[in-house]
């Protein structure tokens, strides 16, 4: 496939929007701009993948839809010894990664949006209050739960127990957990939006081909295309953002699947290529008047890399569980997913049912083992329940995506290098989580539970954090470069911290708030 | 060039034993390692030259802790950990693996598990689906972790 365009054309020299990525972020902006009537272009580095095109097969969608790019790791993290190469596991298509994402949509806690005040000064963590507050986010909160579909909340219903959930949820019941349930679910129990109820179909991970699960390559962007004011561009990967003299965003200019560099004017850009690839293109923009990087003032673009705890359990029983029929993920359990250092950590951790087929598992239960340990695991597939745990982790300044000069893309240029290694907390909750779930999976008869290592990440988040103080971070209290007037950042690389919580919720909350600031603005001639 | 093969699906069977498996999964995973030697020469003189010396007796039964022994005193050499980075990848995506090993793949065409055995799990009660509703609210930070408290 090649560059293609979708939509109204917008001239390369009329100034618009410019739209960086069509993700959670990217495409939440794009049609939330678009619907009040400002033009935007939207400028997405994969193809546009429709529902029947994805495949429903994990390795063949895998090697569709995964961002394979060149990239490096360092770091201790055992991602950099496992997958040196896929640091993250995130889409390069129309729809980012909501393309793949399972789905879950819980909300941010109050405290979670005041981590320095709750936590306290945590030794190597770079932590920070957010410069906004829960009480400021419900009301986006209440719209993205409506755009998304939520189960559970404003009148949907739940989405029904597979066989995965029944192990986790009777488990859960026993060891005492009270605030367990199928959702909140972006995923239709029931037809919602114009969309599909669920036919269990799993293969959430690939694409779902019946459309059930929200994503902006279902919703936002479709919906943006007919609105008569985007111009989307596929195939098309943003590689700087300049300004003019006067220090404003002015232009993106980006490279075609044909290697032709093109500028497309700009009024106001919004960077949402995630947490890896918004720094990128900052650092890539370094200019005399901002010789560290794009709005890098602060030295923090790239820095405070956060990939939430993370950890998988997998339970053998003695009769048949099925885990992959039905929805990859319909299960979560809020109990964890609290402040309590008495358990030895702050933050807290949600625990949610997770699927996977026979070939990731393979590859992912336990990187590079092999032998009769690991064919036990295999020989157990039907009789296996699994669970994914979701886990705030700590920022770290020397957790960061820097430009890896050493390497270079196929357009030549450079790679990102991601260094991450675990803070003691994230180890600690991480144990915590993994006995926890031994304890639930015993109480309904396991005969063995197998502690998973982190995937390569699929919350990347933080590289350009939200802060109060320009001296404390990269963008605002609405997304807006603190030292680049008409510069925003639009997707989770603008959290301040990670909280427990999945986070495209957070984000499309974000992006809609965002959406509706900028609006106002160019409304009345401040942008 | 000698025939590689036999001794590859022995390394395959020993390193990977499932007892239910026969023989034709791992000469399908054999025949995608060998294919893919053309590409990459070190691989070539890596597998050409560890095959060629792979202790095939030790190998004999692929169950035993004598198979077991070899391989661990091999495991760091360059030829096994090629051959376990593609068979991780290719034995377990082949299609008959996944029957032996339960898993049904894809079902939208189907129409999904919907109606063929999402919930069809029956040695457990049927859990709540809804949220808690019950008289104590989640406590999202403890007494003691409240700021105030701390001060």
């Amino acid at each position: 496939m090649s560059t293609s365009q979708f939509g109204t054309p917008i001239e390369n020299d009329t100034e618009a929007v410019v739209v960086v990525g069509s993700g959670a972020g990217g495409g939440t902006v794009a049609y939330e701009l678009t619907r009040r009537g400002v033009p935007c272009v939207v400028l997405e580095a994969g193809a546009w993948l429709k529902p029947e095109d994805y495949e429903n097969d994990e390795w063949a969608a895998f090697n569709q839809m995964a961002w394979l790019d060149q990239r490096t790791t360092s770091g201790s993290w055992r991602v950099s010894r496992d997958f040196p190469n896929l640091p993250a596991w995130i889409v390069k298509a129309v729809g980012g990664s909501t393309t793949h994402w399972s789905g879950a949509t819980p909300r941010f806690h109050e405290h979670e949006f005041k981590t320095r005040t709750y936590y306290g000064d945590v030794e190597g963590a770079n932590l920070l209050d957010w410069p906004i507050t829960l009480a400021e986010m419900e009301p986006y909160y209440d719209k993205a739960e409506i755009a998304m579909g939520s189960t559970h909340r404003h009148g949907r219903p739940p989405l029904p127990a597979n066989n995965n959930y029944k192990v986790f949820a009777n488990g859960a019941e026993k060891v005492g957990y009270k605030y367990y349930a199928t959702g909140p679910y972006a995923t239709n129990a029931e037809p919602y939006d114009g969309r599909p109820a669920s036919i269990q179909d799993g293969f959430n991970f690939q694409g779902d081909k019946s459309t059930a699960k929200w994503s902006t390559a279902v919703r936002e962007i479709p919906r943006a295309v007919e609105s008569g004011k985007c111009d989307l561009r596929t195939q098309c990967q943003a590689v700087q953002v300049t300004h003019d003299a006067q220090g404003r965003a002015n232009a993106v200019l980006y490279v075609d699947s044909e290697g032709t560099l093109h500028r497309q004017a700009a009024s106001v850009v919004c960077v949402a290529g995630n947490s890896i690839e918004s720094p990128r293109l900052l650092l890539m923009s370094a200019s005399g008047l901002h010789p560290d990087g794009l709005a890098n003032s602060s030295g923090q673009v790239g820095r405070n890399y956060m990939r939430h705890l993370t950890a998988s359990a997998y339970a053998r029983f003695d009769r048949d569980v099925r885990m992959y029929r039905g929805e990859t993920m319909a299960g979560i359990i809020a109990d964890e997913a609290r402040l309590d250092t008495s358990r030895g950590f702050v933050g807290g951790y949600y625990m949610e049912t997770l699927s996977l087929g026979v070939p990731f598992l393979a590859a992912f239960v336990d990187p590079g083992t092999w032998g009769r340990e690991f064919t036990e695991v295999m020989d157990a597939y039907a009789r296996t329940a699994g669970m994914w745990i979701v886990g705030e982790d700590m920022p770290q300044e020397s957790n960061r995506v820097t430009l890896n000069a050493g390497v270079l893309d196929p357009f030549g240029l450079p790679a990102p290098d991601v260094h991450f290694d675990d803070h003691p907390n994230d180890v600690a909750m991480r144990e915590h989580a993994w006995g926890r779930a031994d304890l639930l999976y015993e109480s309904v008869g396991a005969d063995a539970t197998h502690r998973t290592p982190p995937y390569p990440s699929t919350h990347n988040l933080g590289t350009c954090r939200m802060s109060e103080r320009p001296e404390d971070g990269v963008v605002g209290r609405y997304g807006e470069a603190h030292d680049v007037p008409g510069l925003f950042v639009s997707d989770g690389s603008q959290m301040t911290t990670g909280a427990s919580a999945n986070p495209t919720l957070t984000i499309v909350a974000l992006a809609i708030r965002q959406a509706e600031h900028i609006a106002d603005r160019l409304g009345k001639g401040e942008l | 060039m000698a025939d590689l093969k036999p001794a590859l699906v022995s390394l395959l069977r020993a390193a990977y034993p499932h007892p239910s498996f026969p023989d034709a999964p791992y000469e399908r995973t054999a025949d995608t390692i060998l294919g893919q030697l053309d590409e990459d020469l070190w691989h070539r003189l890596a597998l050409e030259h560890g095959l060629a010396n792979l202790d095939t007796e030790a190998l004999a039964d692929p169950h035993s802790e004598a198979a077991s022994a070899y391989l661990r005193s091999i495991e760091d050499a360059e030829f096994f950990a090629f051959v376990r980075g593609v068979t991780v990848v290719t034995l377990y995506n082949d299609h008959e693996v996944w029957d032996l090993l339960g898993y049904e793949g894809a079902s939208y065409d189907k129409g999904g598990y919907v109606e063929r055995g999402f919930d069809d799990l029956d040695w457990l009660p049927d859990p709540r689906i809804e949220e808690y509703d019950g008289p104590d609210a989640l406590q999202p930070v403890a007494d003691a972790d409240q700021p105030t408290a701390k001060a």
